[in-house]
């Protein structure tokens, strides 16, 4: 390393460690004593760029991201709170809403089809007299011509209600039918549960129930129609409303 | 069973390392602030705004060495910035700095006050290397690689900084621009 190069690096970094140049520095007097002038001047402009800090400058820093921490921590816990909110709202309206649901006729008449879906496979028509016992154990007398298909007919609890179960033949499709005497309230309304497709009629003194897990042969209104009206006659006569307690 | 101490048990360790931080380079931060904007409240905010800013990416920071530099390229960031959205006034120096007793010493009217005007007066791309070097503790290549500049312009740069700072506060170069924009 010359001299020159010496000055030029010393200008550049004053504090360097390397070893060319401190060997340099070794070797010559003159730059000896340029590194010297150098190191003073070095540390005067040190001194003179340590400037006092402002009092309380890191605590004041500190305190702003402690309060920006805080709120962003506040923030999140209310928005996480209303996650949990919204959550427990939503599965809590989940259960009420299937609380509610399986009280419901449509529920109800679906959930019984299992313990009688044997009653579905039944072709052979029963007799007159079969069906207007059925109706007796529920003290009701039949008001009109009965329907000619009627396979079978039991009293059966549904729910919180007696019913009458009959499966009424339309064509080649079985369509169970609940007669729930006493029940009102309510529109007529179709329902599709799983594979079931029913139907809910109001009549003069009491619900009908109409489903099927066989709808796929026939278009279900149709046939839902016939049945309904069958039995609308049957039990509330012709003309008009007339089941009455035996 | 001794019981956690309820301060510590509070504070989580990143806490614990901002604030570490903080405490360690806040200072060297405001120095570095306000040499480079010349104002003092502008230089307050510059080092919050880096602090703030650290906090957020605080996970980048792997090792203790890396925290200085790292929290300086901050801090030239922000105040390129603030620099983007106003112009910011020229400031002499007395203006700026507020009264101290350190500072207020016999040397404010000695050699070291000549030497702060002559830096406020030192251009912009001088000062800016020479205070990466001198408050940040840079080498040249690190300087190089934060300015996005070849090592030997650095080199260069920081050799006519000092020129040019013994040039102004001997007089020499009376048309030197002032610096501290």
């Amino acid at each position: 390393m010359d001299c020159l190069e010496f000055r030029r690096r010393l200008g550049a970094e004053p504090h360097t460690h390397n070893a060319e140049l401190h060997a340099h520095r070794e070797q010559c007097a003159s730059c000896s004593a340029a590194w010297e002038r150098v190191q003073q001047a070095e540390s005067e402009l040190i001194a003179a760029l340590e400037i006092p800090v402002p009092a309380g400058l890191a605590e004041r820093v500190l305190l702003a991201q402690a309060t920006g921490a805080r709120r962003q921590y506040v923030r999140r816990r209310g928005i996480a709170l209303a996650l949990a909110a919204s959550l427990v709202a939503a599965v809590g309206g989940s259960l009420l809403w299937r609380q509610l649901d399986a009280r419901t006729l449509p529920a109800l008449a679906v959930a019984h089809m299992p313990d009688e879906i044997r009653s579905l496979d039944l072709t052979r028509p029963i007799s007159a007299q079969a069906i207007e016992a059925g109706f007796a154990v529920r003290g009701l007398q039949l008001q009109g011509p009965l329907p000619a298909d009627v396979t079978y007919v039991h009293d059966c609890p549904v729910g919180p209600y007696r019913t009458v179960h009959l499966v009424s033949r339309v064509g080649n499709i079985s369509v169970a039918v609940l007669y729930v005497p006493g029940k009102h309230g309510g529109v007529a309304r179709d329902f599709h549960r799983g594979d079931w497709r029913g139907r809910v009629v109001q009549l003069q003194h009491g619900q009908l129930v109409m489903l099927t897990d066989q709808a796929g042969k026939q278009p279900f209104d149709a046939v839902a129609n016939t049945v309904a009206q069958d039995w609308r006659v049957a039990i509330d006569g012709l003309g008009g409303p007339r089941v009455s307690q035996l | 069973m001794k019981r956690p101490d309820p301060v510590s048990f509070v504070v989580n360790p990143r806490q614990r390392q901002f604030e570490a931080l903080t405490r360690a380079h806040t200072g060297d931060l405001y120095r570095f602030a306000y040499w480079l904007c010349g104002q003092d409240a502008l230089a307050q905010d510059l080092v919050q705004e880096t602090m703030l800013r650290a906090w957020k990416s605080l996970d980048a920071l792997r090792e203790a060495e890396a925290a200085k530099p790292w929290l300086l390229t901050i801090l030239r960031r922000e105040h390129a910035r603030l620099h983007e959205r106003r112009q910011l006034d020229t400031v002499e120096l007395n203006e700026g700095i507020p009264e101290h007793a350190a500072w207020a010493s016999p040397e404010r009217h000695g050699e070291a006050a000549e030497l702060r005007e002559a830096m406020s007066k030192l251009p912009y791309k001088y000062r800016e290397p020479l205070l990466l070097q001198v408050l940040g503790g840079l080498t040249c290549d690190e300087i190089a690689a934060e300015l996005g500049q070849q090592p030997g312009a650095v080199m260069t740069q920081l050799f006519r900084a000092r020129q040019q700072l013994k040039s102004i506060m001997h007089g020499e170069h009376a048309e030197v621009q002032h610096g501290l924009s």
